[in-house]
């Protein structure tokens, strides 16, 4: 791949968003979440916290103490730095989450892609999944790829209210409902794995550039 | 402590906010004018970040339990203090057992209430400030209700004199309604117009704005963007969803989005945007960043300015 010129753009007074690509890819989403590791263990002045996503990252810092055009120079140098720096990153946190594959639109879903309720669940729980990025609300993180048989766009009316631990697909994604929030992704099951909790430290159970697999429990 | 005798429709504990756990996905939240929240704590004795009470929608009353120093600043209420009127942005010193009352707020959105030591609730994320989507922060995650009572903190020596009050020059321009902008981390990808459209015409808050987003009724802009892959945001990003109407994100909005970014409001402005209520209107003004940051530097040395003003007044 060729290299991308990296491009600095503000985001208000006190972001910089950084693109390190045009099209989204596991690749580039691996490459920026290396991007940010790096720039997170080079604890560089000022900056306050970084925010991976899939074409680039943001990165928050104090607007009193650097100028954006300090910043925006500082941290292009500091992702030049980590493309060319050949260190090999640290290996992902994997996670193993327990699924009790009951979920009311299982059915909804087996019937959209034409398989039995048990191969929806089969298909589920055989992928590992990368975290793309977290948001949304507190610890939700998307997960991909999702098995190319199971996609179907998100329902077309949300749900005003899905419980916390509803485990749900949508598009080529997956993800667990950290919380009761409205929801619109269609869901196949639930767990009493811990997604979210504020007074635990880090609070998410995911981080972006981790892995996770799903197991059927009963 | 204080007992809150009459709640508002809305009540909440907030600060200055989360800075450490978008990455989680947990927004900044704290008050949504913050610069009024630092000047009430200045005004009570306070290190400028403690907890105060953000109040909104109507009036209520409060008791308090303990003799403490207060003020009231950020929207402008008529507000008495055992039948005395209280006047807006001054300290004020209420005895064990005297109630403020809080009759209507009559102009801004969003009053705050700090009281000398600050509200003591548990910190959560590092933060005291209530998020209600998540149910957590504040007050067990809620807006506060008739009848509870919340603890105050050790109060910190240095208490201004009573009746001591800021300096209006030194306020951010509330009334005039107008906002500065940068340009949003996708503006170049917008139609040429998109900019002067935003820029040019005025735009009023609709009445779907709360402390998630304020959406913005005027000229639609064309997005013929669709929804992009989603990136961080922050308060104060405009975006522009299909309808073409545009929504700015305030303290609790989603920590990344799909939206096409055309703009951020200008941090030092921010406390104008959040104090519009429905059907006002406001006027975006473009600046450079670093225009924008120099703004955000002297909002600061005007906020030390009154801390300073605030101690000397205490020493003398």
């Amino acid at each position: 791949m060729t290299p991308h010129l990296l491009q600095a753009v503000p985001l208000g007074d006190s972001a910089v968003t950084i693109a390190l690509g045009t099209e989204r890819s596991a690749e580039l989403l691996q490459r920026i979440h290396s991007v940010a590791r790096f720039l997170a263990a080079a604890r560089i002045p000022d900056v306050e916290e970084i925010v991976p996503a899939y074409l680039a990252l943001t990165v928050f810092y104090d607007p009193l103490h650097a100028s954006y055009q300090e910043m925006a120079a500082r941290l292009v140098s500091f992702c030049e730095q980590a493309r060319d720096s050949a260190k090999p990153t640290v290996p992902p946190r994997q996670h193993v989450i327990p699924v009790r594959y009951h979920g009311i639109d299982l059915e909804s879903v087996a019937s959209a892609a034409g398989l039995s309720r048990d191969e929806v669940v089969r298909r589920h729980s055989a992928a590992v999944y990368g975290v793309d990025l977290l948001g949304f609300v507190p610890g939700w993180a998307y997960l991909s790829e999702l098995d190319p048989a199971l996609r179907i766009p998100r329902r077309p009316e949300p749900r005003p209210r899905v419980a916390a631990g509803s485990v749900a697909i949508a598009g080529n994604q997956t993800g667990v409902y950290p919380l009761d929030t409205p929801g619109g992704w269609h869901i196949i099951g639930t767990t009493t794995t811990v997604m979210f909790d504020p007074s635990r430290e880090p609070p998410a159970l995911l981080a972006a550039g981790d892995t996770v697999r799903f197991e059927r429990a009963e | 402590m204080i007992t809150i005798m009459r709640a508002p429709p809305y009540l909440t504990v907030q600060d200055a906010g989360r800075k450490h756990s978008r990455s989680a996905g947990v927004p900044p939240g704290g008050a949504m004018d913050l610069f009024a929240l630092r000047v009430a704590n200045a005004l009570a004795g306070n290190a400028i970040d403690l907890a105060g009470l953000e109040w909104a929608l109507g009036g209520g009353s409060v008791r308090f339990e303990r003799e403490c120093v207060f003020a009231l600043t950020g929207a402008i209420a008529e507000a008495t203090l055992s039948g005395t009127a209280v006047a807006p942005f001054t300290t004020t010193y209420a005895r064990t057992g005297q109630v403020l009352s809080v009759e209507r707020i009559t102009s801004g959105r969003f009053l705050y209430l700090c009281c000398s030591g600050g509200f003591d609730v548990p910190l959560v994320l590092g933060s005291r400030s209530t998020y209600l989507p998540g149910r957590f922060g504040g007050a067990d995650g809620k807006t506060l209700k008739t009848g509870e009572s919340i603890t105050l903190g050790a109060e910190t020596p240095g208490r201004p004199p009573n009746g001591f009050h800021c300096a209006a020059d030194l306020m951010p321009p509330y009334e005039g309604g107008i906002v500065h902008i940068t340009p949003g981390t996708h503006r170049s990808m917008f139609d040429e117009s998109a900019w002067s459209i935003l820029t040019e015409t005025g735009y009023r808050v609709s009445a779907a704005s709360d402390r998630t987003g304020y959406k913005l009724e005027g000229s639609p802009i064309a997005n013929s963007l669709g929804a992009l892959p989603s990136e961080a945001g922050c308060p104060g990003t405009i975006q522009v969803p299909a309808d073409g109407a545009p929504i700015c994100l305030m303290a609790d909005a989603p920590t990344v989005g799909g939206y096409p970014k055309i703009a951020v409001v200008s941090e030092a402005d921010l406390p104008i945007l959040a104090q519009r209520r429905p059907g006002d209107f406001i006027r975006f003004e473009s600046i450079t960043v670093e225009r924008s940051q120099r703004a955000l530097k002297r909002r600061a040395s005007d906020l030390n300015t009154i801390v300073q003003s605030a101690l000397r007044a205490f020493g003398a």
